[in-house]
Order: C-alpha cells, then sequence, then structure tokens
C-alpha cells in the first residue's frame, strides 16, 4: 500500500501496473488495492489473469487452486501463449475454463487481433469505471 | 491514477503483456509506473524503461 502510495506521489502516474508474485491470488490483491484506497485516490482494474495455453494440462492438474485463485475475481482472463496450441486444444480449454466464466478468450501477444481484443477489453473496463 | 494488474504463473507471458501495454499507453503520451513483485533478474531493461519513461519498483519476496 505504502508503495502504491510512493510511487503516485513520486510518479504521478496514469497507469500503475502490477506484476504480482505467482503465488498471489486475484483475491489478495483485489484487497489490497482497496486498502490502499484508504489515504490515496486511484481506480482499480482491470485485473488481468493469463492462463498459459501450452503449459494447461499440467497447471490445471497440479497448480488448480492457484490457477482458480487467479481466475477468480479477475475482470480478464485470457488462454495466453495461444498461438502455440493447436485448434483441437485451445477448444478444450476455453470449454473447461467458460464452464465458469463465458468471457475467456485465447491472447497471442504475436496476433494483432488478439491484442486489439485485449486492449478493447481494457478501454471498455476503462470507460464503465472512471 | 488507474491500477491494473497482470498476473499468471510464471512463463505465462506477463511480462510480455505489460510492455505491450506500456509501450500502447506510452505512446498516448501517458505516464506509466510498474510494480514487479518476482524473484530473479530483472527482467524490465533499464534502456526499455528509460526509452518509454516508465517507473519501475521491484518488490522482492513481497
Amino acid at each position: 500500500m505504502d508503495l502504491i502510495k510512493r510511487i503516485k506521489r513520486a510518479h504521478h502516474p496514469d497507469w500503475l501496473i502490477i506484476e504480482p508474485s505467482e503465488m498471489v491470488v486475484t483475491k489478495e490483491l483485489r484487497d489490497v488495492a482497496a486498502m490502499g484506497l484508504r489515504d490515496t485516490r486511484y481506480a482499480v482494474g482491470p485485473l488481468i489473469a493469463l492462463v498459459d495455453g501450452p503449459d494447461f494440462d499440467f497447471i490445471w492438474e497440479e497448480r488448480h487452486h492457484l490457477v482458480q485463485g487467479k481466475i477468480d475475481d479477475a475482470d480478464i482472463v485470457a488462454v495466453s501463449r495461444s498461438d502455440l496450441v493447436d485448434g483441437n486444444k485451445l477448444g478444450a480449454i476455453l470449454g473447461t475454463l467458460n464452464h465458469r466464466d463465458t468471457s475467456v478468450f485465447p491472447f497471442s501477444i504475436q496476433s494483432k487481433r488478439d491484442a486489439e481484443m485485449m486492449f478493447n477489453r481494457i478501454k471498455r473496463f476503462e470507460e464503465e469505471i472512471k | 491514477m488507474r491500477l491494473v494488474s497482470v498476473s499468471g504463473l510464471s512463463g505465462s507471458g506477463k511480462t510480455t503483456l505489460i510492455k505491450a501495454m506500456a509501450e500502447r499507453f506510452a505512446g498516448r503520451g501517458q505516464r506509466v509506473a510498474v510494480i514487479v513483485n518476482e524473484e530473479g533478474p530483472e527482467i524490465y531493461e533499464s534502456r526499455w524503461c528509460d526509452a518509454r519513461l516508465v517507473a519501475i519498483e521491484y518488490i522482492r519476496g513481497g
């Protein structure tokens, strides 16, 4: 919290992007972000969760609670590195994740279309919550 | 200021997306700061940050 306040007052950024430790789940991050609002003015979100496409089978089996904790409470969820996953496999991953949330989408930074979709979602969020 | 986060397991493309976001926002003339809470080597090169006026703070083991 102090770091958020310090960065805001020192750098006056329009955007503060947090790359949390992989062990942090989204609710924890949202709670900390909410606590900081007591003493500093800023808007929160979107909180984005990336689920690694190529490694999906392993992480969904072995690290399920951690992955689920990142997805739960996230504003945007994307299957990342989707260009490295074949179509059938990608469909199965989206089917698994969309069982709970229908807005999960495939995302490859290599794809201009995917990048625009991600930025459009960020922009939509920005417009909805001023 | 708007606080956003990009989370995921190691290797999921967080840094790549954050860099793309910073490029996009800086291209609009907006200021960007990044808090990185990861162990390991620094992943945002100072030359890259300086060119985009991106402020970086690292937290180790936080």
